[in-house]
C-alpha cells in the first residue's frame, strides 16, 4: 500500500509537470502543429492513441516528435489516467483546452487531430470529472480576449459527444458504482458528489445556449439521459446473476441513489412527462413479462424474486424528493392510462414501485389516499387504479375493482371523502371537475362496501345523507345528478333489490364521469357532454318507443281475449232472484255457436266488405266544460277538491285573460293570487304536472301583460309573502321575466314615414334603434338590421348584423300606364312599415322596484341571502332581463342607479353560491347593454357619481371574478361582462368625442383631443381596456 | 287499410230553438219529423233541407219527448209524446199537421221513457217498399211475409187494428205507465189502455220485484213471428235490468236479464225481431240475440265505451249497422252483426238525444241538445238486397 501511495504521488507529480509543460507550450505556441504535438504528448500517456492517424497533417519536425513519443504500457496507462483525472491534472488542462485552445487553435485543427488529441480527453476520460469541468464552461463569459462564442459552442459539442453519443451517463453510473474509483471517499462524501453531479447534469439544458444543438434541448436531452439510465436497470439484470450480492448491495445503493437524484431533478425542472414517457414502457414491459410468465397465479413473490424487479423495487426509494415522487406517480398514472394498460398491469406496476414504501412511508400513503383522491383530478381509470392499489390493497380480479381483506382502510377512506364531500363549502367553492372526481371516488368505493360496513359508522351514513340532500337542492343539473348517483349506490348497498332512483332515467351502470371527458390536464369538454346527452336522450326515447310498440303489439290481443273470457264467465253467473228460463241454461252452447258464427262471418268477407271502419281516433277536447267568465276561473281554481274544474279553468284562463275583458282590471289581482296559490302538483295526474304548470304560468304571463299594474301589485306582494314556498317564488319570478320579455317585444304597426319624421324632430338621443346596431343609414328600401344567428353565449359582442339592400336602381323603363308606373315603389313603401314598439319601459319601475325592496330582509320562510339563494339568483336574473327589456329608454337610466346599488351589496356580489354570482354577472351585463351611451356620457360629464362609480365597480369586480373565482362559468361570464363594459365605454367615449367636437367648434381654443385626460376634476373615469386609453372627463 | 277520417254530416237542419229530443223519418216520404223540448214539432223536407211546417204541439214547459211514425199506424200519421202526460197522434196533410190531433191519449205519465211503436218482423223489406212507394206516390202496398194475415192496405188498417186491438196488434203503443215501474199498452185508435205489465190488478199482489227495478226507462214493443200476433214488449229499467213481457202472460215477465249496471235508456230491435241492442247510462252497449220460442235473450256482443251514456239507439232497417246517440256528443256507428266500431261521428256540440235511420237505410238523422239535427250518409245500403 505504502509503495502504491508513493508511486501514485510520483505519477501525479510527473503528470503535473507534463501538463505544465504542455500548457506553457500551448501558451507560447506559434503554430497549430506545436499545440497538436504538445497535446499528443499527454494523450499518448493516457489513451491508446494511434499516432499515425494524426501525423498526416503535421510538418516534418513535429511528425518526428510525435513519432518519438514514448508509449507507456496499458497497465501503466491506467494508473496514469486515474492519477490524471482524479488529481489536479485534468481540471487544469481542461481549462486550457476548453478556453485557450478552443478559442485560438481548435478551428485550425485537422479533423483527425481534433478527434485524437483533443476530444479524446473528454470522451474517454472519467465522465464524472469530465462533466464537472465541461459544464461550467457553458456559461463562460467574455474576458481575456477569448472568443466566448467559440468556447461555448465547443463545450456544447463536447457535451453532446461525451454525454449523449458515447453513453456518458452510463459511464458515470458505472464509475460511481465501481468500488475502485471512489474508494477513498466516505459514503457521505460520495453522496454529496453525486448530488452535485446530478445537479450539474440536470442543469445542462438550461445552461446551453439558444443556438446549441437540439439534442441539448431539455426534451431531447432528458429523454436521452433517461433512456441511458434505464439501460442501467437492464444491465443490472444481466450482471447480477454472476455477482456477489454483498458487492451488489453497495452498488445498488450508490448508483440507484444517483439515478433517483437525477430523476427527481428532472421532475423538478418540469420534465416529468419526458422522464415517464421513457420509464413507463420499460416498466410495463417488465410487468407484462412477469405476468405472462407466471400465468394465472400471480403473487407478490413472482415480482420480488425476479432479478429484474430489483431496480423497480428500489428506485422510488432512491427518489428522496416528495414533490418529485408526486409528479412521478401522477405521470405514471396518466401514462398508463394513455397506454391503455389493464387494471392488473397497473396494479402490479404500482405495487412494484410503491408497494414497499406504501407501508413504510406515511407520506406516500397520504399522497395516494389524500392528495390523489381529494385534490387532484385524474381520469376515471386512474381513479380506479388508485383505489385498487391504495384503498382496496389487493390485486384486481378480472379487471374489476376487487375488495381485499383490509376493509378498515376502505371504510376510513370513504369516511374521509364523504365528510369532505358533504360539506357545504366543498359544494360551493370547488370546481365542478373536482366535485365530479370526488363523487366518483366515493361512488366507486361505496360500490365495494357491504351493508354491515356502512352500518358500522354512524357518521358516514349521516354525512352521505347530508351531502345528498345539500346537492339535491342545488340549481345545477350536474350537482343534482351527483347526489342522485350517490344515493343510488347507497341504496343499492343498503338493499340491492330496491334501488332508489331520484331521477327518471334508471340506468343500471352509473356513469361516474358524468359525461365529462377529463383530459390529461383536467380540462373538460362540455360540448361533447351536451351532445352526448342529447344523443343519449334521443336514442333513449326512440328505443323506448320501439319497446313500447313491441309491447303493444304483443300484449294487446292477449289482453283483449283475456278480458273477454272474464266477462263471459261473469255472465254465466245467474242471479238467483231472476226467473230462470230454461233456454238460459244453454247459454254456453249458444255463445259457442255465436263464435262459430263470428268466424264464419269473418270468412265470408263479401257481406261486410262495404263496412270498412273510419278512423276511430277520438279525443275529448270538445267535451270539457268551457269557462267563459273570469270570475268562474277564480271560483274553479279555489275548489281544490275538483281537479277537473281546476284543469278546465287553467285551460281557459290564458285565452280569457288575453281577450282582456273590461272586468279584467278589477279581478286581475285576485286572479293572480289564486293562480299563484293553486297547487298544480297535487291536482295533476302523474306525468302531467308539466303541462298544468305551464298553463298556469302562461295564464299568469297573460295577466301580467294585459293588466300589468294591477297584477304586479299583487304578485309583488306575494313574492316576499311568507305564505308561498320557494317553488312558487321561483315561478313568480319566471313569470315576471317572461312577461317583461313579452311586453318588450310587443308589436305595433308603425309606418316608416312617421318614423323618419319623428327622428327628424326628436334629438338623436332618443333614437329608436339600439345603439349597438349598425347605423340604419343606407339606400332607401333597405330592410331592418337582423342579427345573424350565431352560436355562442347570449352576451356575445361579436354579433353580426345583416340586412337586405334593394338592388341598385337600374334604368328600368317604367310602364307607360299610370296605374302601374310607380306601383313597385309604393309596395316597397308599405312594406317599409315596421313592427316596433316596446311597451315594457312604462312598466319597468313597477316590475323592478317592488322586487328590489326587501329582498334582504329575513322573515318567516323568506331568507333570500341565505337558504333561498336560488330565488335570489332568479330575482337577479329577472331584474337583468327587465333592464334589458327597458334598454335604451330613459327608464333604464333611471333604474340603473338603484339596481347598481343592489348589485354592489357585499352579500350579493360576493355570495357564496356560484349560482348567485352568475346571476349578478348576468344582471350587470344586461345593465351595461341597456344604458344608452349618451346617458353614460352625461353621467360622467354632469356628475352622476352614483352611476359612474357603479359602472366602474362592474369593471373592477368583473376583473376580480376573472382572476379569483373558482367557478368556470362565472369566469366566462365575467369575461363577456368585461367585453361589454369595454364596448359601452367605447360608445360613451364616442359620444363624448362628438360633444367635444361640437364644443371645440364653438370654442376653437380648446384643442380637439381624443384623450381629454389633461382635463382634471375627474368625476368619473371610463377605461377602454383593450387600448388602455383612459378617459377622465372633467 | 288507410283510415279515412269520419265524414261530416250530409246536412244540418237548424231551426229548433231548444234541445231536439227525438227525430223520426216518415215511413214512405222524404220527410223528417222532429220534436224539441220546448214543445215544437217540425216537419222537414229532407231533399231540400227545409222546414215544411212547425207547430207547437205540447206545452213549452213540458216539451216533446218522442216523435214516432210508422207505416203500421198509417203513412200520414205522426205521434208525439209530451212530458205533459199525453200522447197525441196527428194527421199530416199537405206537409203540415192537422190543427187538432186525431187522437189524444192521456197516459198521465210524466217521465222520460220514450214510447214505442210496434216493431214488425221482416220490416227490412220495408226499405224496398219505401223506395217503391216514393215512386208510386203513396200507393202503399205493404206485403208481409211470415204469417201473412197482417197483409193490409193503408185503407184497411183501421179495420184490422180494431180486430187486433185486444191482443195488442201493431196499432198500439207501449209506454211507461202512470206507475213508473209499469209498462202500459195503449190502443192508438181508441186511446184506451189495453194492458199493464205487470198486470197488478189481475194478480192482486204487488208487482213482482217491480219496486226493486225502479222506473221503466225504455220500452220496445215488437211482434216476433212466433208469438202468433201477440205483442211482446222489452222493457229496460232503472237498475239496468231488462224484462221481456208477453202480453199473454201479463202477470210476469217471460225473461229477466240484467246486463247493465245503470238505467237502460234505449232499446232497439232489428227488423227480423231476432236481435236487438240496448244502450244505458253505463259505459256499455249490448247486442243481443233473441229466441222468441224459448224467450231467451242472449248477449251476442258487448261493446265498451270510453265515456258512458247512450241515450238513443237505432238499427238500420237492413240490419247491417247500428247507430247510437251518446251523451258525449258523439254518434257512434257499429257493425250490427259483428259489433265492431265503424265510425265516431263528431258534429254535435251537446248531448245527443236520439238517432234514427230512414226506412230506405240511406240516411241517418241525429238529434241533439244543441238544437240541431244532423243528417248523415254512411255506408250506402247495397242495392242487391
Amino acid at each position: 500500500m505504502e509503495s502504491d501511495g508513493t508511486r501514485e504521488k510520483e505519477i501525479e507529480t510527473r503528470l503535473l509537470d507534463e501538463v505544465g509543460g504542455v500548457i506553457s507550450t500551448i501558451k507560447s505556441a506559434k503554430h497549430v502543429d506545436e499545440v497538436i504535438c504538445a497535446l499528443h504528448s499527454v494523450a499518448v500517456l493516457l489513451f491508446p492513441t494511434d499516432s499515425s492517424l494524426i501525423v498526416g497533417s503535421l510538418d516534418e519536425l513535429h511528425r518526428a516528435q510525435v513519432r518519438s513519443a514514448k508509449i507507456p504500457a496499458a497497465n501503466e496507462r491506467k494508473k496514469w489516467r486515474r492519477a490524471f483525472y482524479r488529481g489536479a491534472g485534468f481540471p487544469t488542462l481542461a481549462l486550457v483546452l476548453l478556453i485557450d485552445v478552443a478559442s485560438n487553435w481548435l478551428p485550425c485543427f485537422p479533423f483527425s487531430a481534433r478527434q485524437h488529441v483533443y476530444d479524446v480527453f473528454f470522451v474517454h476520460g472519467l465522465a464524472v470529472e469530465v462533466i464537472q469541468s465541461l459544464v461550467p464552461c457553458l456559461q463562460y463569459s467574455l474576458n481575456d480576449g477569448f472568443d466566448a462564442k467559440a468556447v461555448k459552442s465547443n463545450t456544447e459539442r463536447l457535451l453532446v459527444l461525451s454525454l449523449l453519443e458515447n453513453g456518458g451517463m452510463l459511464r458515470m453510473v458505472k464509475e460511481l458504482g465501481s468500488s475502485e474509483l471512489y474508494e477513498d471517499l466516505t459514503h457521505a462524501q460520495l453522496i454529496s458528489v453525486m448530488s452535485r453531479l446530478a445537479q450539474i447534469v440536470a442543469s445542462i439544458p438550461d445552461k446551453a445556449s439558444q443556438r446549441a444543438s437540439s439534442s441539448l434541448s431539455s426534451h431531447l436531452f432528458f429523454k436521452q439521459i433517461t433512456s441511458q439510465l434505464l439501460s442501467v436497470s437492464r444491465d443490472r439484470t444481466e450482471t447480477i446473476s454472476d455477482q456477489e450480492s454483498i458487492f451488489y448491495k453497495h452498488d445498488v445503493d450508490t448508483t440507484l441513489l444517483f439515478i433517483g437524484d437525477i430523476f427527481s431533478r428532472i421532475c423538478r425542472r418540469g420534465s416529468s412527462d419526458v422522464l415517464l414517457a421513457e420509464l413507463v414502457p420499460e416498466l410495463l414491459r417488465h410487468v407484462q413479462n412477469i405476468l405472462s410468465s407466471s400465468g394465472d397465479s400471480v403473487s407478490v413473490d413472482n415480482f420480488e424474486s425476479d432479478p429484474g424487479s430489483q431496480f423497480w423495487l428500489n428506485i422510488m426509494e432512491a427518489v428522496k424528493d416528495s414533490y418529485s415522487i408526486e409528479r412521478i406517480s401522477e405521470q405514471i398514472l396518466l401514462q398508463l392510462a394513455s397506454r391503455l394498460a389493464s387494471d392488473t398491469e397497473t396494479y402490479w406496476s404500482l405495487h412494484l414501485l410503491f408497494g414497499k414504501n406504501f407501508e413504510k412511508s406515511p407520506s406516500i400513503r397520504s399522497m395516494f389516499v389524500d392528495k390523489f383522491l381529494l385534490w387532484k383530478v385524474l381520469p376515471l381509470c386512474c381513479l380506479r387504479w388508485i383505489l385498487q392499489f391504495a384503498v382496496l390493497q389487493c390485486p384486481p380480479i378480472a379487471n374489476q375493482l376487487t375488495k381485499g381483506h383490509a376493509t378498515e382502510i376502505l371504510l376510513d377512506t370513504v369516511q374521509r371523502l364523504v365528510s369532505v364531500w358533504a360539506s357545504q363549502d366543498f359544494i360551493q367553492s370547488t370546481p365542478t371537475e373536482q366535485q365530479v372526481y370526488v363523487t366518483a371516488a366515493i361512488g366507486l368505493c361505496m360500490e365495494k362496501m357491504s351493508k354491515e360496513e356502512l352500518d358500522s359508522s354512524k357518521v358516514l351514513m349521516h354525512a352521505i345523507l347530508q351531502g345528498v340532500s345539500c346537492r339535491l337542492e342545488n340549481p345545477g343539473h350536474l350537482v343534482r345528478k351527483m347526489a342522485s348517483n350517490i344515493a343510488l349506490v347507497f341504496s343499492k348497498v343498503i338493499d340491492p333489490k330496491n334501488p332508489l332512483y331520484l331521477d327518471d332515467n334508471c340506468v343500471e351502470a352509473i356513469d361516474w364521469e358524468f359525461g365529462f371527458t377529463i383530459h390529461g390536464k383536467g380540462t373538460l369538454s362540455t360540448s361533447t357532454f351536451i351532445e352526448k346527452h342529447i344523443d343519449d336522450t334521443k336514442s333513449l326515447t326512440s328505443s323506448e318507443s320501439i319497446i313500447d310498440s313491441c309491447h303493444q303489439t304483443n300484449d294487446q290481443p292477449n289482453k283483449i281475449t283475456r278480458r273477454h273470457s272474464r266477462r263471459a264467465s261473469q255472465f254465466k253467473m245467474i242471479d238467483p232472484d231472476e226467473i230462470i228460463d230454461p233456454s238460459m241454461l244453454n247459454l254456453e252452447s249458444a255463445s259457442d255457436k255465436d263464435e262459430d258464427d263470428a268466424s264464419s262471418e269473418t270468412s265470408e268477407s263479401s257481406g261486410d266488405s262495404s263496412l270498412q271502419p273510419y278512423d276511430l281516433a277520438d279525443d275529448d277536447t270538445d267535451l270539457k266544460q268551457k269557462i267563459t267568465q273570469l270570475v268562474d276561473i277564480v271560483g274553479a281554481l279555489r275548489k281544490s277538491n275538483d281537479p277537473d274544474g281546476v284543469d278546465a279553468a287553467l285551460d281557459a284562463a290564458e285565452k280569457l285573460v288575453r281577450a282582456s275583458p273590461d272586468e279584467l282590471k278589477h279581478i286581475a289581482g285576485e286572479l293572480v293570487r289564486t293562480l299563484v296559490q293553486v297547487r298544480c302538483s297535487d291536482l295533476a295526474v302523474e306525468g302531467e304536472e308539466e303541462s298544468i304548470e305551464e298553463k298556469r304560468q302562461r295564464a299568469l304571463v297573460a295577466l301580467l301583460v294585459t293588466s300589468p299594474f294591477e297584477s304586479l301589485d299583487s304578485i309583488n306582494k306575494l313574492l316576499y309573502s311568507p305564505h308561498v314556498d320557494t317553488s312558487q317564488r321561483i315561478m313568480i319570478l319566471d313569470v315576471m321575466t317572461e312577461a317583461a320579455q313579452e311586453l318588450a317585444s310587443s308589436k305595433t304597426l308603425k309606418s316608416r314615414q312617421q318614423q323618419t319624421v319623428s327622428r327628424a324632430l326628436i334629438s338623436t338621443i332618443s333614437e329608436t334603434q339600439p345603439w349597438f346596431l349598425p347605423s340604419s343609414k343606407g339606400p332607401p328600401g333597405s330592410t331592418l338590421w337582423k342579427e345573424v344567428s350565431e352560436t355562442g353565449t347570449p352576451l356575445n359582442y361579436s354579433h353580426r348584423y345583416e340586412r337586405e339592400v334593394p338592388s341598385r336602381p337600374s334604368p328600368i323603363i317604367k310602364g307607360k300606364t299610370r296605374r302601374w308606373g310607380n306601383h313597385y315603389a309604393n309596395i316597397k313603401n308599405t312594406q317599409a312599415e315596421e313592427w316596433t314598439g316596446n311597451k315594457f319601459p312604462v312598466y319597468a319601475a313597477a316590475f323592478m322596484l317592488p322586487a328590489m325592496q326587501g329582498f334582504d330582509k329575513k322573515r318567516q320562510g323568506v331568507d333570500l341571502l341565505g337558504r333561498d339563494f336560488i330565488v335570489l339568483g332568479k330575482l337577479l336574473h329577472m331584474l337583468g332581463v327587465c333592464m334589458r327589456c327597458a334598454s335604451l329608454h330613459p327608464e333604464a337610466s333611471a333604474l340603473a342607479s338603484p339596481f347598481l346599488d343592489m348589485l354592489r351589496m357585499r352579500e350579493i356580489c360576493r355570495h357564496k353560491e356560484a349560482y348567485v354570482r352568475r346571476a349578478v354577472l348576468f344582471a350587470a351585463s344586461c345593465l351595461l347593454v341597456s344604458l344608452h351611451p349618451s346617458f353614460v356620457a352625461s353621467c360622467l360629464t354632469e356628475g352622476n357619481v352614483e352611476v359612474a362609480k357603479g359602472l366602474e365597480w362592474i369593471r373592477t369586480w368583473a376583473l376580480e371574478v376573472t382572476e379569483s373565482d373558482t367557478d368556470r362559468e362565472c369566469y366566462i361570464m365575467a369575461m363577456s361582462c368585461l367585453q361589454l363594459h369595454a364596448e359601452m365605454a367605447l360608445q360613451a367615449s364616442r359620444v363624448l368625442e362628438s360633444t367635444e367636437n361640437n364644443a371645440s367648434s364653438s370654442h376653437p381654443k380648446v384643442g380637439v383631443s381624443l384623450l381629454p385626460s389633461n382635463l382634471n376634476l375627474g368625476l368619473g373615469t371610463i377605461k377602454v381596456p383593450p387600448s388602455n386609453l383612459r378617459y377622465s372627463i372633467m | 287499410m288507410s283510415k279515412r277520417p269520419p265524414p261530416d254530416p250530409a246536412a244540418v237542419l237548424r231551426g229548433h230553438r231548444a234541445s231536439v229530443a227525438d227525430v223520426c223519418f216518415h215511413p214512405s216520404k222524404p220527410i223528417l219529423f222532429s220534436g224539441s223540448s220546448d214543445g215544437e214539432l217540425r216537419i222537414w223536407d229532407i231533399v231540400q233541407h227545409r222546414t215544411l211546417s212547425s207547430s207547437w204541439v205540447h206545452s213549452a214547459a213540458h216539451g216533446i219527448l218522442t216523435v214516432a211514425s210508422s207505416s203500421e199506424i198509417g203513412a200520414n200519421k205522426v205521434i208525439s209524446q209530451g212530458r205533459d202526460g199525453t200522447v197525441k197522434c196527428w194527421d199530416i196533410q199537405d206537409g203540415s199537421l192537422s190543427r187538432a190531433p186525431l187522437v189524444t191519449i192521456k197516459t198521465s205519465s210524466y217521465h222520460f221513457c220514450k214510447l214505442s211503436l210496434v216493431q214488425m218482423p221482416a220490416a227490412g223489406a220495408g226499405a224496398a217498399n219505401w223506395c217503391r212507394n216514393q215512386q208510386e206516390k203513396e200507393n202503399v202496398d205493404v206485403v208481409y211475409d211470415g204469417r201473412g194475415n197482417l197483409g193490409e192496405d193503408e185503407s184497411e188498417s183501421s179495420n184490422s187494428t180494431e180486430e187486433d186491438s185486444h191482443c195488442g196488434g201493431p196499432n198500439c203503443i207501449a209506454v211507461a205507465g202512470e206507475l213508473t215501474s209499469e209498462v202500459e199498452l195503449w190502443d192508438l185508435k181508441s186511446a184506451e189502455r189495453i194492458a199493464r205489465l205487470p198486470e197488478s190488478s189481475s194478480t192482486g199482489s204487488p208487482s213482482i220485484s217491480g219496486s226493486q227495478r225502479g222506473m221503466c226507462m225504455s220500452v220496445q214493443a215488437f211482434l216476433p213471428s212466433s208469438s202468433q200476433g201477440f205483442l211482446n214488449v222489452l222493457a229496460g229499467y232503472e237498475d239496468g235490468s231488462m224484462l221481456w213481457w208477453d202480453i199473454r202472460s201479463a202477470a210476469g215477465p217471460l225473461t229477466s236479464v240484467k246486463y247493465h249496471s245503470e238505467p237502460v235508456l234505449s232499446i232497439s230491435i232489428d227488423g227480423f225481431c231476432t236481435g236487438g241492442i240496448s244502450g244505458s247510462a253505463d259505459d256499455k252497449i249490448m247486442l243481443y240475440s233473441f229466441d222468441a220460442s224459448t224467450g231467451s235473450c242472449i248477449i251476442r256482443k258487448e261493446i265498451s265505451l270510453e265515456r258512458p251514456g247512450i241515450s238513443g239507439t237505432s238499427i238500420r232497417p237492413d240490419g247491417k249497422i247500428v247507430a247510437t246517440a251518446g251523451w258525449d256528443h258523439r254518434i257512434r256507428v257499429y257493425n250490427y252483426r259483428k259489433g265492431n266500431a265503424l265510425a265516431i261521428l263528431k258534429y254535435h256540440q251537446a248531448t245527443c238525444n236520439g238517432v234514427s235511420y230512414s226506412p230506405d237505410s240511406k240516411l241517418l238523422a241525429s238529434a241533439s241538445e244543441d238544437s240541431t239535427i244532423a243528417l248523415w250518409e254512411l255506408y250506402p245500403p247495397s242495392i242487391s238486397k
